[in-house]
């Protein structure tokens, strides 16, 4: 018997018989996310971006709002300029981000292990926690997410979700990706003496552009 | 509320308060008789059970489980002036006796009826102390069985409430074990020692006269620790404080 | 079994943590913190205990249709593009995961935070297979240079100071960190270890959830380093329980909400991240190969035994920061992979009753562990079934058993007991003085540390006698 045949009868030998139907177990599972709303918190702020606002910033993620797409690229200027940082950015391959007018900043594609600052675009936000939603794939390096030490993420008001469940129904029975990344906050860490410490591996600094504009 | 204005009660003193303090059973007895009690106190019992409960003796614990239900068969109520006795039987006795077809019924009847003293008292009896007054400072610790096994907390600190003169002190982690657990301490003795140490500091900056608490054992472990420092704190069962008895000696004073 | 046998028993090992006041002083540190924060993040969250019930009723669930959610699971991961290996124990999972990095002659490997790893001892297994391995939480980045096992399972280095973690940097840093505080220490670390991550030919990480629907594996980190130990290499392996099913991402986030809350007191992770499969055509990056070890190691036989809740644990920690025991004596005493009320009852499932009998014994039974556990795992119940299996196992001390013998046999005749009471109390009153005994025969763990209270000259129940007698005599 193989490894796999062992573990899988030791188990049965502990579970009653006959086994349930896989309809009757996927009914009990779907009963298990029945009334959400009673197993969560409510958002903390009665519009998604201002719940969204409320839990990142008390993380320590900083937000600026931009009208549209074109007003990315000062918000990166004016982000840079604040940190004291040279004009020069690490670019997610994606059109949406390398079509805009980057005059006066230096960009580039590749990702270096000490990267300043990277720019990406975010798939979803969520209101509940304040998290950002990156899935990897051809224009989204994971790397871009964790190398650089200012991460800047471009998150449209209209990608705004409540809670993390309404994420997951939107993934639900779609191909997934390799990686589904949730990013709550700059990385961080306790591990000396429980004393709260930035930067720890990943990006020591989260900065979010909101695009409001609905187009 | 009970539905009976006078219910029999069968007192189970606890082998610690047999030995150790017999006053906090008669404070129990009068506490009782002043809530309308008819006080009862089989002489069948002596221990609960716990000690072998909880050294995994489930032979000789379901053997006292068994003695016990009888002894107080037919009466409306046991009541205990300890939490973690009084846990023994509420949760003990059926775990114990579940498999055994004779008694399993017993046993849970026997647990519906069985009530830790001060939580008797306010929720089955409605009971406050009246006219009672003690000019004096106390802080009340949590007995962790009590609290967290039966839901003793809010009750005994309203019938302290009701004690003119008496002004209560927080305590810092008022809820936190003070290293007693019976076999525990004896066993494993630089551990509980460790712990009731950082119990008795906390008792000693609440700046309270009196230490308070619903359980022997516990009482007996911080008391025993606050003397071995030095400390002034007096220790008494809240039941001794509610009856009016905290002007005799307190436990390990001589009378 | 995958650890050497510490060689001091339980008693010796706690007696030096108990002499160790710099151990003291860290431990108060981190669960203090730990334990203000969660009360403040239950505070905040109203419907927690109603979160509660469902996260206990999923892992019920999950528990309940295990086989159906394995094959599931596998299944989906495979079709990710996933190998999917299993383990019976430890030693099976140790060699699955060794042949894996030889066969692809790694040299190098990194590892991001996983307590099934220290479980089924990979990191002694890979230094007997000659491969080098850079452990990438801060934490556990802390104890390989110190040489130590984990002390905590969510702050593994919590029993080192940040004086402590200075020395051990600046010898294993190069170059060395410019100053103690805790933040140029994390900046020297993310500077020493940058370059092994992206050197590493193999990343190794737990999962804190398996997703039966995706057959996603899920990592929870704050540092950021599990996406850095997964990414770049050319291979990613999992090890994870078989117990960390969920039926799908739904379930998982519910799961999340109490786990985050009550490990750390915050809402989720910097990095709650799904492992779904190797990097896809045209993908960016991410690795070539991906394979995923299901370990069993003693949880079928959970599952059949009277320790089945026990596979409810979602590894939060929440149990060690609030019982007393744990933080007078540290993780170390302990002397298996897992500390504190959840690794007494875990590790005589992994390592034997016989060698750990002292781990459920070693608890006042308080219940503060019970009460803060997010899935409502009945720990001192379950800490009192090994204790039953010990005594009829005869595990249990002869002087112990003796004790318990005769006190039982008095305790179970009423009248005999009686009689015992009477005549022992006026001996105990010949010991001490002014209402207090200081020192008595047999009673020294008592008397060594307190005192103990003069017992009166008659028990109650003698006294309660003559009183009923008097008032009939008076009738």
């Amino acid at each position: 018997m193989t490894a796999r045949d062992r573990i899988l009868a030791a188990i049965r030998a502990s579970l009653p018989t006959p086994r349930p139907a896989q309809d009757a177990i996927a009914a009990e599972a779907a009963a298990l996310l029945d009334a959400p709303a009673t197993t969560r918190p409510p958002l903390a702020a009665p519009t998604l971006a201002g719940a969204f606002a409320a839990k990142a910033t008390a993380l320590g993620t900083t937000i600026d709002a931009v009208p549209d797409m074109a007003a990315v690229p000062d918000a990166v200027r004016r982000y840079l300029a604040a940190q004291g940082l040279t004009a020069s950015i690490a670019l997610q391959p994606a059109a949406a981000l390398s079509d805009l007018d980057w005059t006066g900043i230096e960009t580039h594609a590749g990702i270096a292990p000490d990267e300043a600052a990277a720019l990406g675009v975010a798939d979803w936000g969520i209101a509940e926690s304040g998290s950002l939603v990156v899935h990897s794939g051809p224009q989204t390096p994971v790397l871009l997410s964790f190398l650089p030490l200012h991460h800047l993420v471009v998150l449209h008001e209209t990608a705004l979700l409540p809670h993390l469940e309404d994420y997951a129904s939107r993934i639900t029975g779609a191909p997934q990706p390799r990686n589904a990344i949730l990013i709550t906050g700059p990385s961080g860490t306790t591990d000396i003496e429980g004393s709260y410490v930035r930067g720890a591996h990943g990006p020591g600094f989260l900065h979010v552009i909101l695009v409001t504009s609905t187009g | 509320m009970s539905a009976k204005p006078h219910p029999r009660v069968g007192l189970f003193v606890t082998c610690l308060v047999d030995a150790i303090r017999p006053q906090i059973g008669f404070a129990a007895i009068q506490l009782l008789e002043e809530a309308g009690c008819i006080v009862e106190v089989p002489a069948a019992q002596t221990c609960c059970g716990q000690p072998a409960f909880n050294s995994g003796d489930d032979a000789d614990a379901a053997h006292l489980a068994r003695q016990t239900i009888a002894a107080f068969e037919g009466l409306d109520h046991v009541v205990l002036p300890s939490g973690s006795c009084a846990a023994t039987m509420v949760h003990g006795y059926p775990e114990l006796l579940a498999d055994d077809p004779d008694w399993a019924a017993r046993a849970r009847a026997f647990a519906a009826r069985t009530h830790e003293i001060t939580s008797f008292l306010v929720d089955v009896m409605g009971y406050r102390p009246q006219g009672r007054r003690l000019d004096a400072s106390a802080t009340y610790h949590d007995s962790c069985s009590g609290l967290r096994d039966l839901g003793v907390a809010a009750q005994p600190r309203a019938m302290l409430a009701e004690i003119e003169g008496l002004q209560m002190h927080g305590l810092e982690g008022n809820d936190v074990c003070c290293g007693f657990g019976g076999t525990f301490c004896v066993k494993y003795a630089p551990i509980s020692n460790a712990i009731v140490t950082e119990k008795a500091e906390a008792i000693e900056r609440s700046g309270a006269d009196l230490l308070l608490a619903g359980d022997l054992g516990c009482l007996m472990n911080m008391a025993g620790k606050l003397h071995r420092r030095g400390a002034a704190t007096r220790c008494f069962h809240t039941i001794e404080v509610l009856a009016g008895r905290a002007d005799g000696p307190a436990i390990g004073e001589e009378a | 079994m995958s650890h050497p046998k510490p060689q001091p028993s339980f008693k010796a090992r706690a007696g030096a943590a108990l002499a160790d006041p710099t151990l003291k002083l860290a431990i108060d540190r981190t669960t203090g913190t730990a334990e203000r924060k969660r009360a403040a993040a239950v505070a905040a969250f109203p419907e927690f205990d109603a979160a509660r019930a469902r996260g206990k009723a999923i892992k019920d669930h999950v528990i309940a249709h295990l086989d159906h959610y394995l094959e599931t699971f596998e299944r989906n991961a495979i079709a990710s593009g996933a190998k999917v290996h299993w383990a019976a124990d430890d030693a099976e999972a140790r060699a699955i995961v060794t042949r894996i990095c030889l066969d692809a002659k790694a040299r190098l490997v990194t590892r991001a935070k996983s307590m099934l790893g220290e479980e089924i001892g990979l990191p002694h297994a890979l230094a007997d297979a000659g491969i080098e391995r850079v452990e990438t939480d801060l934490a556990e980045h802390i104890i390989q240079l110190a040489g130590e096992a984990p002390s905590h399972i969510i702050w593994p280095a919590m029993h080192r100071t940040r004086e402590q973690v200075a020395e051990l940097f600046k010898a294993g840093h190069h170059p060395p960190p410019t100053a103690d505080d805790p933040a140029t220490m994390v900046q020297s670390a993310r500077r020493e270890l940058r370059a092994k991550f992206l050197g590493a030919d193999i990343g190794i990480s737990g999962a804190n959830f398996l997703v039966a629907d995706t057959g996603a594996t899920c990592t929870v980190t704050n540092e950021g380093n599990a996406e850095l130990t997964t990414t770049p290499p050319r291979i990613h392996i999992v090890t994870a329980g078989i117990e960390k099913l969920v039926p799908s991402t739904a379930h998982a986030f519910a799961l999340l909400r109490l786990l985050v809350r009550s490990a750390t007191g915050g809402e989720l992770t910097q990095y709650t991240t799904f492992h779904c499969g190797p990097k896809r055509p045209g993908d960016a990056d991410g690795p070539e190969e991906m394979h995923i070890v299901l370990v069993d190691n003693g949880r079928s036989r959970m599952l059949g035994d009277e320790f089945r809740e026990m596979l409810r644990c979602i590894r939060c920690g929440a149990c060690m920061n609030h019982c007393v025991v744990y933080r007078q004596i540290g993780g170390h005493a302990y002397g298996g992979t897992y500390p504190g009320p959840m690794g007494a009852v875990l590790t005589p499932v992994l390592d034997g009753l016989a060698g750990s009998r002292d781990l459920p014994h070693a608890c006042t039974m308080n219940g503060r562990c019970a009460e803060v556990c997010p899935v409502g795992i009945p720990i001192p119940t379950l800490l009192r079934a090994w204790r039953v299996r010990s005594w009829r196992e005869g595990l249990e001390p002869g002087v112990m058993r003796a004790g318990i013998g005769i006190w039982a046999m008095l305790a179970r005749r009423p009248a005999l007991y009686r009689l015992a009471t009477r005549l022992a109390l006026p001996v105990l009153r010949l010991f001490g003085r002014r209402g207090w005994i200081g020192s008595l025969p047999l009673a020294g763990g008592w008397t060594a540390h307190r005192d103990l209270p003069h017992p009166p000259g008659r028990s109650f129940m003698d006294q309660y006698r003559d009183q009923q007698a008097k008032k009939g005599a008076g009738q």
